[in-house]
């Protein structure tokens, strides 16, 4: 029998080569609502999400994101509300705001792949340049990029050749003797 | 020897906010990235001179240049990677003197 849900996880591949064709805003809204049901830590929901499909945001977007190789149709860029994660108390480090990111990312990144829409997270980017690019409020903080497009035929070959990971190379039983 | 205008305004403003981007990003990444991110640079430039240089550039920007994968690190095989940006500056290096003629004797 198979699962629908550990089959997308498996299937699931960041893309970097999109073709031009655009992402319709019907599918970007899904995504985004799909967004929503991330967890979140004390479901204080402090991430927030910025969207544009805009050619020129996009073209500029690309320029002052050294790591953004794909030329995407649509991004979304998940930012901290750093003013509201103040307001409950958080450090400016707090560790969490930033695992509430990647499940966020996760999450919207399955939503994608599930719709048949690719998609690729970007990291390496100016969060300065960005936040101007994108007209960011104050005490937003941009954390991650997700590049969404439709996947070309060709993908660049990825950093390193593929490892065949299992899971228990990635985990220890305590104790370890059960 | 006169030479061709190979970058308009918009390309040369891509790579320059690509440059200065990944300065800043490379202050908090991963060593490995350094490299990755200038041959991207590289790749970038090369993308947007071919069209408009001479026939022997375009030879290394579009042919010896794309043997280097445009996301290489040097993580798992490092001697390859080496092995690899070394015969990349070996043909820049070759490329550069014929075009300029140097190593020739001078009358």
């Amino acid at each position: 029998m198979t699962n629908p849900v550990l089959d997308a996880i498996r299937s699931r591949r960041v893309v970097r080569a999109m073709t031009a064709e655009p992402v319709a805003r019907s599918t970007i809204e899904q995504i985004l609502d799909a967004g929503r049901w991330a967890s979140t830590a004390g479901n204080r929901h402090l991430q927030r999400f910025v969207v544009t499909d805009h050619p020129a945001t996009l073209r500029v977007l690309r320029m002052v994101s050294p790591g953004m190789i794909q030329r995407p149709t649509a991004a979304i860029t998940i930012c901290v509300d750093r003013a509201a994660a103040a307001r409950y108390g958080y450090a400016p480090t707090a560790g969490g705001l930033f695992v509430d990111v990647g499940t966020a990312a996760a999450t919207l990144m399955l939503a994608t792949h599930s719709l048949g829409i690719g998609a690729g997270p970007v990291s390496s980017f100016s969060t300065a340049a960005v936040g101007v690019v994108l007209g960011l409020p104050d005490g937003w903080s941009p954390q991650l990029i997700l590049c969404l497009g439709h996947a070309a035929p060709t993908q660049p070959p990825p950093f390193s050749p593929r490892r065949s990971l299992r899971w228990q190379d990635l985990t220890m039983w305590v104790p370890t003797d059960r | 020897m006169p030479t061709a205008w190979v970058l308009d305004e918009d390309d040369a403003l891509e790579l320059l906010a690509f440059l200065i981007t990944a300065a800043r990003c490379q202050v908090d990444e991963a060593a490995e990235y350094g490299p990755m991110r200038l041959l991207i640079a590289a790749h970038r430039l090369a993308e947007s001179i071919a069209p408009r240089c001479s026939e022997e550039t375009r030879t290394l920007v579009s042919g010896t240049m794309q043997q280097m994968p445009l996301l290489a690190v040097p993580r798992d095989d490092r001697d390859g990677y080496v092995a690899r940006l070394d015969d990349l500056c070996r043909a820049v290096a070759e490329h550069l003197t014929v075009r300029y003629e140097a190593g020739t004797a001078q009358a």
